[in-house]
């Protein structure tokens, strides 16, 4: 078992849906992103702007407008060369699977500060 | 498990948000000001367009002080879009109303991020907005006094003459000397 302080050599899962998984590698200090065939790994910064972009898509305008360019959204994972290119349906299960990492992240730190470095008198 | 969050920044994420949010507050109140200095030197109020491209330029040191400290502490500063900027003013009188008013805006924006922290526990920004807190008293004062100086000395006469004259003057004495 792993405390919170300890840095472990394998990869951490974050969050799991349908669609794809998150994990944290402590060695690298990065969120390994496996979505559908796709694996791209980001640093935390990265990870950030990208869930800044994928929320930032009008999914309304993606249903109702009948043009084929509504069809796809295409988003470049920052500094890793690859393109996402995502349906509505992949677009709606990459947003639950990056909010569902950010809530793990946001958990880690809430406990890192709460119980970690919490004094133990 | 790395808390790889807390190790990126200091600044909790609603805290980032509301930096970047008076960032761009700051680089607008400097266009305004900007857009008023023009405004006063267009109708020949010299001394006032001195006093609103002073205030441009500390708007603007405001904006790089948030900018920086936001950068510092691991967060992402976001350089600002500065859009809607009025270029037209009613009178003499209705620019200084409206910088007072500017202020006011600032003033209200700055405490409600102090609230935030105080709400996110994130004190080391609290600590730092405390120069702007004060920094809001001085800038309010002088923005307040200028409106007054309307009613002190009238817009009758050679009294818009006057009262740009009066303008760089204006200063705030916190020991009230």
């Amino acid at each position: 078992m792993t405390t919170l302080s300890q840095t472990t050599t394998q990869p951490i899962e974050l969050y799991t849906n349908a669609k794809g998984a998150t994990f944290q590698c402590d060695l690298t200090n990065r969120i390994i992103l496996q979505f559908g065939e796709a694996r791209v790994s980001l640093r935390i910064t990265d990870f950030l702007a990208f869930k800044k972009k994928v929320d930032s898509v009008d999914i309304h305008t993606m249903i109702f407008n009948t043009d084929d360019a509504y069809d796809v959204e295409i988003i470049d994972a920052p500094r890793t060369n690859h393109q996402f290119v995502l349906t509505l349906c992949d677009l709606i299960a990459l947003r639950d699977l990056l909010a569902g990492t950010r809530f793990t992240l946001e958990l880690n730190s809430l406990l890192h500060a709460r119980l970690y470095f919490a004094p133990s008198y | 498990m790395k808390d790889l969050v807390r190790m990126r920044t200091l600044l909790k994420e609603e805290i980032e948000q509301l930096l970047n949010k008076q960032i761009k507050m700051e680089a607008h109140s400097s266009s305004i000001y900007l857009a008023m200095a023009s405004w006063c030197d267009r109708y020949g109020f010299q001394n006032s367009a001195g006093y609103f491209y002073k205030q441009a330029e500390e708007e603007r040191k405001h904006m790089l002080k948030i900018f920086k400290y936001v950068a510092d502490m691991g967060g992402t500063a976001i350089s600002p879009e500065v859009t809607d900027v009025p270029q037209d003013f009613a009178g003499f009188r209705d620019v200084f109303e409206l910088a007072l008013e500017q202020e006011i805006a600032v003033t209200n924006s700055i405490n409600r991020i102090v609230d935030a922290c105080r709400r996110l526990y994130a004190y080391e920004t609290e600590e730092f907005l405390m120069w702007f807190v004060k920094e809001q008293r001085e800038e309010e004062y002088v923005a307040r006094r200028a409106v007054e100086l309307f009613e002190v000395i009238g817009e009758e006469g050679v009294g818009r003459y006057m009262i740009d004259k009066a303008i760089p003057k204006i200063s705030y004495d916190e020991d009230g000397e």
